[in-house]
């Protein structure tokens, strides 16, 4: 059994923090994990680095600090709502929008001498505001993710709930 | 293998069924013994054993103890009075959602 020296944990800790696992207890667990998969597998004059980045390599799909987030997530979501960035956006345009419609809507349907098409410019000009050009942003923020990304990136999630009740959690 | 979609909604049940009849458990071993006991079908990345162990841990299902091995940390799971409980309520609920697919999908019929 190959025999992990205290230099190499050291090495691992500051690789994993490097990585992006900043919590400690996750980084221990991690580094536990680690230490097990060499010791067990790791034949004497193997190359020690080698080896460990092929091993942590099959821990995640494209970033170490994917199990950072994985894990903040889970912790960070218990009774709240999670929503994509898109999601979030048709979210805040349809509360925003939708009276606007729905006043629109009203208009043409009532009985009144300006139902139907013939709507008056005060219930259509606010609600092709409120509803087209919301769209409009929710387009360009689809077809430019990387310009647009500074409030809302593009892979974050946003929670919703109670204290805060607004939080962007990120992957970038 | 399966697909990892199919995977996650189990894990949580997998992890707490495995406590339940183990007492203790860490990481490592806890990956192992899901491949031995399903022969290699069913392999837990590390990518969702440990966010989801932290969660349970988070949750009160599962306490945990420490133990150093020379300059590293080997965390012990284990599960909680509630995380007994809720052992229990997760496997009856997998149960007899996998009776429900099993009905839904006529899956009886073709294996007979």
């Amino acid at each position: 059994m190959y025999l992990i020296s205290d230099q190499q944990i050291d090495f691992i800790l500051d690789d994993l923090e490097a990585g992006g696992i900043g919590t400690e207890s996750l980084r221990y667990d991690l580094l536990d994990h680690i230490c097990v998969i060499i010791e067990q597998n790791l034949e004497e004059g193997e190359d020690f680095e080698q080896f460990y980045r092929s091993a942590v390599r099959t821990f995640y799909r494209e970033q170490l600090r994917e199990i950072e987030q994985e894990t903040a997530l889970l912790l960070t979501l218990k009774n709240r709502l999670v929503l994509s960035r898109n999601r979030f956006f048709f979210l805040l345009f349809t509360l925003i929008g939708g009276p606007f419609i729905a006043y629109t809507v009203t208009g043409m349907i009532s009985p009144s001498p300006t139902a139907g098409w013939n709507i008056p410019f005060h219930v259509w000009a606010p609600s092709f505001v409120y509803s087209i050009f919301p769209i409009l942003i929710l387009l360009v923020l689809y077809l430019t993710p990387d310009r647009l990304d500074p409030v809302i990136p593009w892979k974050s999630k946003v929670v919703i709930g109670f204290r805060p009740f607004i939080q962007v959690v990120s992957f970038p | 293998m399966y697909s990892t979609e199919l995977l996650k909604g189990t894990l949580k049940t997998i992890i707490l069924k495995l406590l339940a009849d183990n007492k203790k458990m860490y990481g490592y071993e806890i990956t192992q013994k899901v491949k031995e006991l399903t022969m290699d079908r069913i392999q837990i990345t590390e990518g969702a054993l440990y966010p989801t162990l932290h969660a349970l841990e988070a949750d009160g299902f599962v306490t945990t103890e420490t133990e150093f091995i020379g300059k590293r940390i080997r965390k012990y799971y284990s599960l909680s009075p509630t995380g007994k409980t809720k052992a229990r309520e997760k496997v009856k609920e997998l149960a007899s959602f996998i009776e429900t697919m099993i009905s839904l999908l006529d899956i009886k019929q073709k294996l007979a």
